[in-house]
């Protein structure tokens, strides 16, 4: 166990490395920042300051050098933008993210794998058709349409719920969540259900697939044929039998959706991580681009190893054949 | 342009009477942009420098149309060549109570280029040396050689308190110090209460201020980027006003009757640009074979260009009626814009003769580079632009890209034909011809826009000697001057001057347009 912590780690590491070349080299191959933000009346003279300023007048190899030299020092350098330390930067804009993404992702899983498993059981009644439909549009129609559609029927429209931006927050152990409150709830709404309608279709599906496959094997038939109730199959043999493809679906869904909320932060207003990062790509802030994805190379190594764990704990022949 | 003026001391007076009947108000703004930092002298960036109107005030006031009136400081005049005297105003108070004088503006003018991030504050002390305090309310400011246009560089200089900040200015401190409120004392007519970058920023009335008291008792600045989300807020009463309605939207709105579009003249002016050089890169023959030479440094080339373009079009369809024609790089009326200028015709027929006289009887083939994400309608002007040239013979390959990838290519002079706008955001001339028109030339501190290497000697000559003419009626026709014969040139083609549309809730608040696209909660008053 230990040595596959270890291989983990140096693979994390690995990752963020070769992470951090390709932005740091690919952005300074677009151009100079200073290019865009400088305002039309510098002279020649104050353009080459401000470019001495950020240190982009060294060589890239140099600043690279700079950067992994602070990196050590746990220092991942400060917004050209905000002027900023860059983990202030996205550690304030973190919580903002984390609540919607675990609320979208969580309720879209525990609805979408109870609707899945009934739409497997009962695949000819025309409830589990009507699921069956819903879910090809949850696939099929581009999120920043949804909404859009979302704001203008509730917001706009009907009125019931507001636009956009973030509500009241409270304070949790130093950070501010929104929520605990009922105005930051309805803030968290209309994003959530935006963010979580494609992640509940792909839930329905996987586990109406997995349950149609199960169903008909032979755990089942023994299980029926031992007199078993309906209610303890599905519980007991049938959800731990499709819960390894699902756990490996919601890893990866709440990492990438941490990580790229942006379409449904931008449109809502939401001032997540996803917004910021738009915004510095905008602006070719490099700092922030180079410490966000370095930071999002190690959520999914975290998640994967996790992942990894669970399989464990759930699945005896994992289990076993890794004391083995 | 004259009504408004009228207007705008009515507006204000009646702000005033209205202040009291509509206290306890809170007045929400949703605005597409913010400010990068509470620190005011960290950038000259024109959202960030809106947002800190609020709370701060400037050395020397712009006016709606952009007009240069007093603001903490009351008077101003040349005293010699390379000094001048600012006269301030006596009685205003900080935030905290404190008071007012010399110290305060010395400071903050030795402030800037010391804490000011990437879009840098710098410009507007470029030309000072040192500052003098005479006494607590009078100040010399020396400059290095005549500058005339110290003032309208002032309009920007925004006053910090010497005794808040004093922690708080190196660029590792300015940023905590400001942002946590701590240094964030102004005059301005309002108080800072809390701000999140790219989130909202929470103010509350000055009830001292000294140009007296604002409609709003609250005033909450929410930044929603996003063209649709901006107008859904307002439409869902999230927000009482937006600005930046995009031209799509706006055609909708003038058929909504709950809501209220004011339009108002942009300082934008698009430009089409003419790469100047011998050689340039991407121009070639039709047959993709190359070029003996370069063709915009033909004059009739570069007329033919100009007759080929239709403006009227390129507004009535391309930008939905929002804008105006133009035939300079500045708005009309604005300090060194020319009445002599015609409006170019367009002439398709004449464009290919003139093509055939420079012997292009067949066109030439160019890409043409716009920014897409910059400006309201720049990639539809654009991809109008590729259409029209096309049609009299230049086959234009019309690319439409990110300001992102844009700007550091343009400076990299990669481009032979390329658009963007241009702002004038101190309303007068030195600001615009001397960054795009004099030729590049470090020495004097001239020409650091001037991506096509245009130089005309005499625009140049007229340029330098107008930034040192301290009379302004020699100064004026110095740069109509050098305006006119740049037009001529045509290596600069103006298209289209922009407007911009705010919206409210109908008949709900009054506020004049400003010609810099600012929304400033002191300055709006509830209509009723």
């Amino acid at each position: 166990m230990l040595g596959f912590i270890i291989q983990r780690l140096i693979q994390a590491v690995g990752v963020m490395a070769v992470m951090s070349v390709i932005v740091f080299f690919g952005v300074y191959a677009i151009g100079n920042p200073i290019d865009i933000v400088i305002p039309p009346d510098a002279t020649q003279e104050i353009r080459a300051e401000a470019i001495r300023r950020l240190g982009l007048d060294r060589p890239l190899y140099e600043q690279y050098f700079t950067f992994l030299t602070n990196l050590l020092q746990g220092d991942l350098g400060r917004s050209f933008v905000y002027n900023m330390p860059v983990l202030e930067l996205i550690g304030g804009r973190l919580p903002a993210t984390l609540e919607l993404v675990l609320i979208s992702v969580i309720s879209a899983t525990v609805l979408g794998v109870s609707l899945g498993i009934y739409a497997g059981y009962r695949p000819d009644s025309w409830v589990s058709k009507t699921i069956m439909a819903v879910s090809v549009l949850g696939f099929s129609v581009p999120s920043f349409w949804v909404g859009l559609i979302l704001i203008l029927f509730f917001a706009v429209h009907l009125g019931w719920l507001p636009a956009g931006g973030r509500g009241d927050t409270v304070e949790i152990w130093g950070v501010a969540w929104s929520f605990p409150t009922l105005n930051g709830l309805s803030h968290i709404v209309l994003p959530a259900v935006n963010l979580a309608l494609f992640k509940l279709a792909m839930m329905i599906r996987l586990a109406r697939a997995g349950t149609r496959e199960i169903m008909l094997t032979d755990t089942i038939k023994f299980a029926r044929a031992a007199g078993l109730s309906e209610g303890t199959i599905l519980r007991r043999h049938l959800l731990k039998l499709i819960s390894i493809p699902i756990i490996t679906v919601f890893g990866l869904e709440l990492g990438s959706t941490l990580a790229f909320a942006v379409v449904t932060e931008t449109i809502f207003s939401w001032p997540g991580v996803g917004k910021l990062i738009i915004d510095s790509i905008g602006l070719l802030d490099r700092p922030v681009m180079v410490a966000y994805l370095i930071l999002v190379a190690f959520l999914f190594v975290t998640i994967n190893f996790v992942i990894d764990l669970v399989f464990a704990l759930i699945d005896p022949r994992v289990r076993h054949g890794a004391s083995a | 342009m004259q009504y408004r003026k009228f207007l705008a001391p009515l507006a204000f007076a009646l702000g005033l009477t209205a202040a009291g009947a509509a206290s306890a108000q809170t007045l929400t703004m949703g605005v597409r942009g913010g400010p990068e930092s509470m620190d005011p002298h960290f950038s000259a960036l024109g959202s960030h420098a809106e947002a800190a109107k609020h709370i701060f005030d400037t050395l020397v006031w712009s006016g709606t149309d952009l007009q240069i009136e007093p603001g903490l400081a009351t008077s101003w005049s040349p005293v010699d060549e390379d000094t001048w005297e600012f006269k301030l105003r006596e009685g205003v108070k900080f935030h905290d109570g404190s008071d007012f004088d010399a110290e305060d503006v010395k400071f903050s003018i030795e402030r800037i280029p010391v804490v000011t991030g990437p879009t840098t504050t710098a410009i507007y002390v470029r030309r000072v040396t040192s500052v003098d305090i005479i006494d607590p309310y009078t100040l010399h400011i020396n400059t290095d050689g005549q500058a005339a246009t110290l003032p309208n560089d002032f309009i920007r200089l925004f006053i910090v308190s010497s005794d808040a900040a004093a922690d708080y200015s190196t660029p590792e401190t300015a940023a905590e110090g400001f942002n946590s409120g701590a240094a964030t004392t102004g005059t301005g007519p309002y108080k800072y209460v809390s701000w999140e970058p790219n989130g909202d920023l929470v103010l509350e009335r000055n009830d001292d201020y000294w140009r007296g008291l604002g409609a709003w008792e609250k005033v909450i600045r929410k930044e929603i980027p996003n063209d649709s989300s901006r107008l859904a807020a307002l439409k869902a009463g999230q927000v009482d006003v937006i600005n930046y309605v995009s031209s799509v939207d706006y055609l909708a709105l003038e058929r909504d009757p709950a809501i209220d579009a004011v339009k108002g003249d942009s300082v934008y002016v698009m430009n089409l640009q003419l790469d100047q050089r011998e050689d340039t890169p991407l121009v070639r023959a039709i047959d993709g074979s190359d070029l003996d030479e370069n063709p915009f440094r033909d004059l009739k080339v570069r007329q033919a260009i100009d007759y080929a373009i239709d403006r009227e079009t390129m507004v009535d369809i391309v930008l939905e009626g929002l804008g105006k024609p133009a035939n300079q790089m500045m708005p009309p009326g604005f300090f060194g814009s020319s009445e002599k200028i015609p409006m170019p015709e367009y002439d398709p027929a004449k464009a290919k003769e003139l093509l055939a006289d420079a012997g292009y009887a067949d066109g030439f083939e160019v890409d043409l580079y716009c920014t897409s994400d910059r400006l309201p309608g720049d990639a539809a002007i654009c991809q109008g632009l590729g259409q029209m040239l096309t049609q009299v013979g230049i086959k234009t390959n019309v690319n439409a890209i990110s300001k992102t990838v844009y700007f550091p290519a343009q400076a990299r002079l990669e481009y032979s034909m390329f658009m963007n706008g241009w702002g004038t955001l101190t309303g007068e001339a030195s600001y615009t011809l001397g960054g795009l028109a004099h030729s590049n030339d470090p020495d004097v501190k001239l020409g650091a826009f001037n991506r096509i290497e245009y130089k005309n000697e005499e625009v140049d000559a007229l340029l330098q000697s107008g930034a040192t003419m301290m009379d302004e009626v020699q100064r004026r026709a110095a740069y109509e001057k050098a305006m006119e014969l740049v037009m001529a040139d045509k290596a600069y083609i103006s298209l289209v001057q922009l407007q911009t549309v705010w919206g409210t809730k109908a008949g709900t608040l009054k506020f004049d347009p400003r010609f810099d696209e600012d929304t400033l909660a002191f300055f709006i008053t509830p209509a009723s």
